[in-house]
Order: structure tokens, then C-alpha cells, then sequence
């Protein structure tokens, strides 16, 4: 599914020269939970950042979805990311302007998908997080947990065959978090290949797999498997 | 186009820069098409041929203050000197100078009786004798030259024959030949021997401006000023200048010989306020314009750093750079297609206003439309840089706290 070899990414500048990732190695096998932890500036994004091909790396080889995207085109990361990668970010990302479906067919349309298809989609992706009745509200008329949801359902809209969050629960209260973690852990039980970035220890444990980056590298490689009767004790959504 | 409706959605939730953006192309349209309309209506009248080979006429006027002097003997005679001048191709005394801001005029009716005849055009009433039409260098395209023996002396002589431009029988009778018609002036029969294809008058912006008449009158020595016109190559024009004063006042001192003035040179003079009207309001249009992209400039340039992050998560969520530029374009086009709608209906409504108040002939639709076009053009180049820039915005961005 995603497969990182001796990955280094160095960031350049006229003064500094700063390595965020060195040779960095990771297997991700397909319906994986992994949970990337790690201290501040250890890396985390750096890698998430390039598993999502949101930059690029200076060396080492990346297989995703078996395609070498070592030296792909923008346009074809462009397309790579709308169809196989859907985004989850810390600061859900939502657009202001739009409402909630509109938001949601963001990348729908990138993707050229007719207004039927769209409408299909988004209603069916409010539909698993729980927000099927609100569909034409702003964004900033949620609360913050129902706004990580909809970026939630913004990513599986597009029916990707993996997610990358970035601190999905970082700017949410305890509750939220745990009800966001629940909705996530349903998804990858579904079937899509989830990577968590996360500061919280809690959320970390309660993946399969949890990998430690620190310096740019994985330095502690811990695999376990959760049975799923535990990680599924949550609330319900408020 | 795909992001047209989110792009609506987007501008009606966030009305205030857009509103002023589309008052600015509105106010835009509606001046940039009328003072386009004025400009080119300007231009239009300044380009009218006078039928005149202006740059080769020379037209200057004679003093005279002698008391004792036989003005019209003297004339003949100046005409004599003139003629004889090295470089001079033809002379004349007249009574007026074409494009010249001053003149006369008159209207003929075609019946001897007032109660029954009709009026034809008051055109511009040129009074010279058969050296006219050379001087002039206009073309008679039907009939024939005033006859030495058909010139009357003075203003007030009663000619019996008359030179009409072809705009007035065209006017009057249509297709058929004026040739041989009689017209009158009050009692005076007067017939038309010859065709002028072309010869304007002095006024510019008279309306009887193409209709003109000339009459085998030789107007010289009726007052104690004569204006004469010679007609020389346009390289032999300076040289006159000294030599004509240089002659006449061998022939006779006692008199000023002054306003020297080609007739291109009048014509210059009379469209002056022309040219500056169309001037400034050139200048006016490039500067709404020069506005209006810079403000429109401005508006994306803010609403990209506004939307940092945002352009930033579009591109992680697989729009192309291609996309962004595209965002950006078709956010200016709706806003231009909304105030193009909206400042074609006020650029008619004061085209409608100007039209009541000033005389000005009804706005015609292409003005409105070529604005509204060009408009398109300026505001895809006000846009297409800083989008651009936007789509230079990285993908990575959207994980980054901005």
C-alpha cells in the first residue's frame, strides 16, 4: 500500500541545511490503523506531508499504491491526491464560504465528477459522519467536533484508498476527540488504510500500529494488534 | 467553469469587496462606452475631407487704409501680382476661407414664387470668380467653370451663376442633374452651371457644414479688407509667406498685409476644442481602466493572502495549478459578466441623458459591447499574475499553521 525506502528530506535554506527526514523507512499494508507519534519537530509532518505528496523528498524511493511517485508531475500528484489520498488536517480546513455540501464536493469537482455523482457522494459521506441534515450550513455555524466531521466526510467522499490526519483531534476538547477517534477507527474497520499523526498517547495507543519518528527517523517500531471490542467503547456523537 | 456555483456561493457570502469591485466596472462601462462613443463621434467629424487641398492653400488678408484707393481696381490688380508669384499654381479673392470659424451663409428656394417654392439646404456661400475651383483644388464632377464674363463685382452684384456641391443636389433633388436648374436668392435667378463633388464651409460644427455654394461673385475691393486664397505646393507655402507682402507692397505700400494661415492650419484651429475633448477623455479612459485593474489587481492579491491556506488545502485536495488560475479568472469573469449587464444598461441610460442634454447622437450598441469586451481583456490581465502567484501557493501549506 505504502512503502517509504531510505527516504531523506532536506530542507535548504541560504544559511541552514535541515535534514526532517533521513532515511527514513516505512511499510504501510493495506486496512492498517497507524498512529505516527513523535515530539515536536521530530518530523511528523515533514513525513506526512510527503506520504501525501504534498512535497516532494530529496532522496531514497516511494511506492504508493505500488506506482513509484518518485518523480511525478504536479498535475499528476495533483490527480494522485484527489483520487487514491483523502486529508484530514489539525485545523479541519473547511472553506468558510461554502456550506457544508459545497465544501464537501471541493474535491469532487476537481475530480470531474457530474453534479449527480457529487450530490450522491456528499450526501452519503454527511450520511457516515452523522451531519446528513446539515448540509447547506457554514461551516463556522458548527461546533468544532461537528466541523472535523465534515472534513472527515470531505476526505471520503472520494472514496480514497487512504487517509492522512494530521492531528485530527488537536483542536477539539477530550469528548470530541474520543467521538472523532471512534468515527475514524468505523472507517478503517470498513476498510481504508488510515495514518494518524498525534501528539495524544491516549489516541496512539488505541491504534494497531504506532510508529515513533524522532530526529526524522523511526526510531521505535512498535506493532500490536488491538482487539476491536476495545477500540470500539465510545460515545455516541453529540 | 466546473467552480462557477461555489464560486457565486463564495461572492454572495462575501458581498462587500465584490460590490465595490462591480460598482467600479459598472461605472466602468457606463463612461468608458459613452466617452468612446464622444471620442470616436470626434474623431469622425475631424476626419470629414473637406474636398480642399488644404495643405496647399494660403489664405491671408489685405488692409487696405488708403481712402483715394479704387479698391476693386486694386484687387484685379493684386490678383494680377499673385498670380504671376513664383510657385503660385492659383489665386483668388474671396469673401470667406473654408474651416475657417467665419464665413457667410444663405439658402436658395427653387421657385420664384415664396408661397409655392421650396427651400433648399442654407449652406456655406462662397462668392469668387473662375479662378476658384483651381485654387481650391476641388473637383467639379458634373458641368462646367464659371465663364470670365459670368463674374459679377462686389457683394451686393446680381450672379447669374452659381457651382453647387453634390451634397445639396442630392439633398434637393435626388438623383436627377441640377445642371441648367434655376434657384433664386430673394428676386435673383440663378443657374446652376457646375457639380462640386466636394467643398466644405467654414463652420465645423454646422450642420450645413458639407453644403456650400459658390457664386461667380468676385468679392475683392468690396471693403477696405480683402481675404485672398493662393494656391501654391506645400513646399513653396513659406517662401510665399515673404513674397506676397514683399510684392503687394511694391505694387502699393499703404496697406498691412497679415493672417497667414493655410487652410490646414485652420482647420487645426477649428477642431482644437475636438481634439482636446477627445484628448481628455482618452486620458479619462485609460485611467478608469488603469483603475479598475488595479483595484481589481488588488482585490485578488488580498483575497490570495486572505486565502492562504485555503488555496493551500484546494491543492492538497488535487486541484492542479491550472485549477487555481482558473478559480481566480472565473471569479473575475462573474463579477465582469455581472457588471457588464448591469453597465451596458447604465451606459444607455446616460448615452439617453447625454443624448437629451447634449445633442449627442443615440449611443450605438457596439460601444457598450466593445467595452464590455475589452474590459474582459484588461481585467484577464489584472488577474492572470497575481493568480498565478496563487497557484504557486504549495499543497504542503495546508498542514502548516498559517
Amino acid at each position: 500500500m505504502l512503502s517509504m525506502k531510505n527516504i531523506s528530506k532536506v530542507y535548504q535554506s541560504e544559511l541552514v541545511e535541515t535534514h526532517a527526514l533521513r532515511e527514513f523507512n516505512l511499510q504501510v499494508s493495506e486496512g492498517e490503523f497507524v498512529v505516527v507519534t513523535g515530539p515536536s519537530g521530530s518530523g511528523k509532518t515533514t513525513f506526512l506531508n510527503v506520504a501525501g505528496l504534498l512535497e516532494g523528498f530529496s532522496q531514497g524511493e516511494y511506492l504508493l499504491d505500488g506506482v513509484d511517485v518518485s518523480s511525478v508531475s504536479d498535475n499528476e500528484s495533483a490527480r494522485i491526491r484527489n483520487e487514491k489520498i483523502g486529508f484530514i488536517f489539525q485545523g479541519f480546513n473547511l472553506i468558510p464560504d461554502l456550506n457544508l455540501a459545497e465544501n464537501i464536493e471541493v474535491p469532487l469537482r476537481y475530480r470531474g465528477f457530474d453534479s449527480k455523482e457529487r450530490k450522491r457522494r456528499v450526501e452519503q459521506a454527511l450520511e457516515q459522519v452523522g451531519l446528513a441534515s446539515r448540509l447547506k450550513h457554514l461551516p463556522p455555524q458548527l461546533s468544532g467536533g461537528q466541523q472535523q466531521r465534515v472534513a472527515i466526510a470531505r476526505a471520503l467522499a472520494g472514496e480514497p484508498r487512504f487517509l492522512l490526519a494530521d492531528e485530527p483531534t488537536g483542536n477539539l476538547d477530550s469528548l470530541m476527540a474520543r467521538q472523532v477517534m471512534e468515527l475514524l477507527e468505523n472507517i478503517n474497520q470498513a476498510g481504508t488504510t488510515i495514518i494518524m499523526v498525534t501528539h495524544d498517547p491516549e489516541l496512539a495507543r488505541r491504534a494497531q500500529r504506532n510508529v515513533q519518528i524522532v530526529d526524522g527517523q523511526v526510531c521505535d517500531f512498535t506493532s500490536y494488534q488491538k482487539s476491536r471490542s476495545t477500540t470500539s467503547t465510545t460515545a455516541e456523537p453529540a | 467553469m466546473r467552480n462557477i456555483k461555489p464560486i457565486i456561493s463564495s461572492l454572495l457570502r462575501s458581498k462587500s469587496g465584490p460590490v465595490l469591485l462591480l460598482t467600479q466596472i459598472v461605472l466602468s462601462v457606463a463612461i468608458v462606452a459613452n466617452a468612446s462613443f464622444i471620442i470616436s463621434e470626434r474623431l469622425a467629424l475631424i476626419d470629414r475631407p473637406s474636398g480642399i487641398a488644404e495643405a496647399q492653400v494660403l489664405s491671408f488678408r489685405v488692409y487696405n487704409f488708403d481712402p483715394a484707393m479704387d479698391l476693386r481696381k486694386q484687387n484685379q490688380q493684386d490678383q494680377l501680382i499673385l498670380r504671376d508669384l513664383p510657385g503660385v499654381i492659383a489665386a483668388t479673392s474671396t469673401n470667406m476661407v473654408p474651416l475657417s470659424g467665419s464665413g457667410w451663409g444663405d439658402r436658395y428656394v427653387d421657385g420664384p414664387d415664396p408661397e409655392t417654392a421650396k427651400s433648399l439646404p442654407g449652406f456655406s456661400f462662397y462668392m469668387g470668380n473662375e479662378h476658384m475651383l483651381n485654387t481650391f483644388g476641388v473637383k467639379l464632377v458634373e458641368g462646367r467653370n464659371f465663364y470670365p464674363e459670368e463674374i459679377k463685382m462686389g457683394p451686393a452684384a446680381k450672379s447669374q451663376t452659381a457651382l453647387i456641391t453634390k451634397s445639396i443636389a442630392e439633398a434637393h433633388w435626388g438623383d436627377e442633374s441640377p445642371l441648367g436648374k434655376v434657384v433664386y436668392q430673394q428676386d435673383i435667378a440663378i443657374t446652376i452651371v457646375g457639380v462640386i463633388e466636394r467643398l466644405q464651409g467654414a463652420w465645423v460644427d454646422s450642420s450645413n457644414f458639407e453644403y456650400s455654394v459658390i457664386q461667380a461673385v468676385d468679392f475683392g475691393g468690396a471693403m477696405s479688407s480683402t481675404t485672398y486664397l493662393v494656391r501654391a505646393k506645400p513646399q513653396d507655402i513659406a517662401q510665399l509667406k515673404l513674397d506676397i507682402p514683399k510684392a503687394l507692397h511694391l505694387e502699393n505700400p499703404n496697406r498691412v498685409i497679415d493672417e497667414f494661415y493655410t487652410v490646414a492650419e485652420h482647420r487645426g484651429h477649428s477642431y482644437s476644442n475636438h481634439e482636446l475633448m477627445a484628448a481628455l477623455l482618452s486620458v479619462m479612459i485609460v485611467l478608469l481602466l488603469l483603475i479598475t485593474s488595479l483595484g481589481l489587481t488588488g482585490m485578488v492579491m488580498f483575497n490570495i493572502q486572505r486565502r492562504t491556506k485555503q488555496i493551500g488545502t484546494r491543492r492538497a485536495l488535487g486541484a492542479r495549478k491550472a485549477d487555481i488560475v482558473w478559480y481566480f479568472l472565473t471569479e473575475n469573469y462573474v463579477i465582469c459578466a455581472a457588471g457588464a449587464v448591469i453597465g451596458v444598461v447604465a451606459a444607455s441610460q446616460l448615452g439617453q441623458q447625454l443624448m437629451n442634454h447634449y445633442s449627442l447622437p443615440q449611443l450605438a450598441w457596439q460601444y457598450p459591447a466593445v467595452t464590455v469586451l475589452g474590459l474582459f481583456v484588461v481585467t484577464t490581465l489584472a488577474v492572470i499574475l497575481p493568480a498565478r502567484r496563487a497557484a504557486d501557493i504549495p499543497p504542503s501549506l495546508a498542514t502548516r499553521s498559517v
